[in-house]
């Protein structure tokens, strides 16, 4: 698995944050890198963190930030002495409330469908994975050659309908993905 | 024995002042109010003289015979009566006086002279100084405002005699609508307050405020530092200063100087003092006023010319006589004073009162701060707004405007709001980096919306999504999806593991 891909597996560490303007923010926060907001990683470092504060280094500049208020998924946050309001969604509930499913169609094409008859030789992730534009999904096999099947656009694994060994058929649902190309 | 000297004021000022004192080899005695009793500048203080003035309808600082009462009882030779107070009330003065203490500043009689504005215009007006054209007294009626104004030309404006709260006034932009405008002032005039006499006045539309800072001595010596530019205001309150201004040329700055020494000399004013021009768009200025105390304001003229204001207040009040010449003052670099004032820029100014968190200054041999508060301090609601001021200085206007935004990036509050992002918009804006913002700038121009920029958008974002995260993960632990492995551990470290 190529290292060089901005999402790790883990679905749950992606956020949506939608300030009161309508702006929306994707963010990504990994275990062990930079944070990735809407699909770049940025060089932000977290240099303090008490309570209700926190405070980062970048573009040589030190950015406070304070927790004015909380109400659920809401947060107000005084950035620099400035407040902005957000609120907040997981990648799943964000998906769940139909914001990303309005467009269905689009959905669709981001699904894996079989481009030949073959067999499935190998998965590489599971359901609730996410995954980068470009990054394999499955190996598929078809005249003795083995081909990677890859990931059409930045998303997350929703279902997978085969299971390694399995034959399948040209123009066969096998993996469902759900943008976050939002 | 060591002078003992008295500041009648808080906060930064008394601060500011103390310094002068020690440095003049002064005792510096200050009053400790019942509404701040825990407040910075009481640790700086030689003595404390508890004022107990809890249960009193007013504080301390302006009661003026409590103050000269307590001042004899602890033998006080001189009082500094800082800016805002009692600074500019004659008869505090003269109550000063007439007990035998030195009052640092004018005389008495010339604090009140230029407190009634009609009496320093006419002084005004004697020496020669412009005043803004408009009519020396109630015109008799339309006909004869609309003649007056054809004279000064438009803009006018048309003042109730006995106006106030803006009602009997109105601006007029062209002839054809003075005589429906004067009839409609006039009536309100009348219905309000009884009396439908209208003055008219030349109108400025965006005009820049500037103060020429004078120094003088007991012995007629004066001489000026040169002028301050305080045209960013909201409601006549300053929020940025700068000296010198753009907008004066030398050959304005000599002219102008040299007319308020005139003036100041004629008077027989000696102590700091400032006099204000208004400025048009076409660079005419007009007198405006004359202040006869120090000035929040002060430390831009210092840091450009060198010269320490407040210890000359005391030598002066001394009798001390002014040892630099006006051929002495050399303006040097430029200098910007951002004011740190407890109020959300977001929401109309509205004051806030409340607990310091955590305050941090910048700190470089280039800026100045002055300060009244530090980390823990409480903001009441008893008193002024400002708590802090940020002086900085640099070669020239645009170096000293990108150091002042470097500084106010390094300058942080935690727990309540300032007008520091509001200082940051300023200084970033096409009409100040020009110089051709004005007095009405805060309410033609600036939104709220202006403080916001998208890097602080995203790390606001950044830190919400990280608040979030963290019970988020928590609380949907048991759900099979989301594999939460190490986010906790990772948010509730004190540093992140990148």
């Amino acid at each position: 698995m190529g290292t060089s891909y901005i999402y790790k597996r883990d679905a749950s560490r992606l956020f949506i944050a939608l300030r009161d303007t309508g702006k929306r923010f994707k963010i990504y926060i990994p275990k062990e890198s930079r944070p990735v907001v809407d699909g770049e990683e940025k060089d932000i470092d977290f240099v303090e963190q008490e309570d209700f504060h926190y405070a980062f280094d970048w573009k040589g500049k030190r950015f406070h930030c304070e927790l004015v208020s909380r109400d659920q998924n809401k947060a107000v946050i005084k950035v620099n002495g400035v407040e902005y309001k957000y609120s907040l969604e997981s990648l799943f509930s964000y998906i769940r409330h139909g914001m990303i499913d309005k467009d269905g169609k689009q959905i669709n094409e981001n699904n894996i469908i079989s481009p030949m008859p073959g067999k499935i030789v190998d998965i590489f992730l599971s359901e609730g994975d996410l995954v980068n534009e470009g990054e394999p999904i499955l190996s598929l096999e078809a005249m003795k050659m083995q081909n990677e099947i890859t990931a059409t656009c930045n998303g997350v694994i929703r279902k997978i309908h085969v299971i390694p060994g399995q034959s399948i058929m040209k123009d066969e649902l096998m993996v469902e993905v759900t943008s976050i190309d939002l | 024995m060591k002078k003992r000297l008295l500041i009648a004021n808080r906060s930064e000022i008394a601060i500011r002042i103390i310094r002068s004192a020690h440095k003049l080899g002064m005792l510096a005695v200050v009053f400790q109010s019942d509404r701040e009793p825990d407040a910075l500048y009481l640790r700086y203080a030689d003595e404390i003289i508890p004022s107990r003035d809890a249960g009193n309808e007013k504080s301390i600082f302006l009661d003026p015979e409590r103050i000269v009462l307590l001042a004899n009882e602890h033998n006080i030779d001189l009082i500094h009566p800082g800016y805002g107070f009692l600074s500019e009330n004659p008869d505090f003065a003269a109550l000063c006086v007439t007990n035998g203490i030195n009052f640092i500043g004018p005389s008495p009689e010339l604090i009140r002279d230029m407190g009634l504005k009609t009496v320093a215009k006419s002084m005004a007006i004697k020496e020669g100084l412009p005043l803004v054209p408009g009519s020396d007294g109630p015109v008799k009626d339309a006909e004869a405002a609309k003649v007056f104004a054809d004279k000064i030309g438009y803009p006018v404006i048309l003042k109730a005699s006995a106006g106030g709260g803006g009602r009997g006034m109105r601006i007029v932009e062209k002839a054809e609508t003075i005589e429906r405008h004067f009839k409609s002032a006039s009536d309100e005039a009348l219905a309000a307050f009884g009396n439908g006499d209208m003055f008219i006045e030349k109108y400025l539309q965006n005009p820049k405020h500037l103060e020429f800072q004078i120094l003088g001595d007991k012995h007629g010596n004066v001489i000026h530092l040169g002028e301050r530019e305080c045209s960013l205001q909201r409601k006549h309150q300053k929020l940025l200063e700068e000296a010198p201004s753009a907008s004066v040329t030398p050959q304005m700055r000599k002219e102008m100087g040299d007319m308020a020494v005139r003036f100041a000399k004629a008077i027989g004013y000696y102590s700091a003092g400032t006099i204000e021009y208004i400025m048009d768009e076409d660079g005419s200025y007009y007198f405006m006023e004359m202040n006869t105390r120090i000035q929040v304001e002060h430390p831009v003229t210092e840091m450009i010319t060198g010269v320490d204001l407040v210890d000359w207040q005391i030598k002066v009040a001394l009798g001390e006589q002014l040892t630099i010449k006006q051929e002495d003052v050399i303006i040097s670099g430029w200098a910007i004073e951002c004011r740190v004032n407890t109020e959300d820029p977001q929401n109309r100014f509205a004051p806030q009162t409340g607990l310091i968190d955590k305050i941090h200054f910048p700190q470089d041999k280039s800026i100045r701060i002055e300060t009244g508060v530090q980390s823990g301090s409480v903001v009441t609601p008893y008193f002024d707004s400002m708590i802090a001021k940020i002086i900085v200085h640099g070669d020239n206007r645009a170096d000293v405007i990108q150091k002042t935004l470097t500084a106010l990036y390094e300058f942080s509050l935690l727990g309540l709001k300032t007008t520091i992002p509001f200082c940051r918009t300023v200084l970033q804006h096409p009409e100040f980096i020009n110089a051709s913002y004005t007095t009405r700038w805060v309410d033609q121009v600036y939104t709220p919306e202006m403080l916001e920029n998208d890097d602080d958008e995203m790390i606001g974002a950044l830190a919400a999504t990280i608040m979030y995260a963290s019970e988020y993960l928590q609380l949907s632990s048991d759900l099979p999806t989301y594999k939460n492995d190490s986010l906790n551990v990772w948010v509730l470290n004190k540093r992140l593991n990148y």
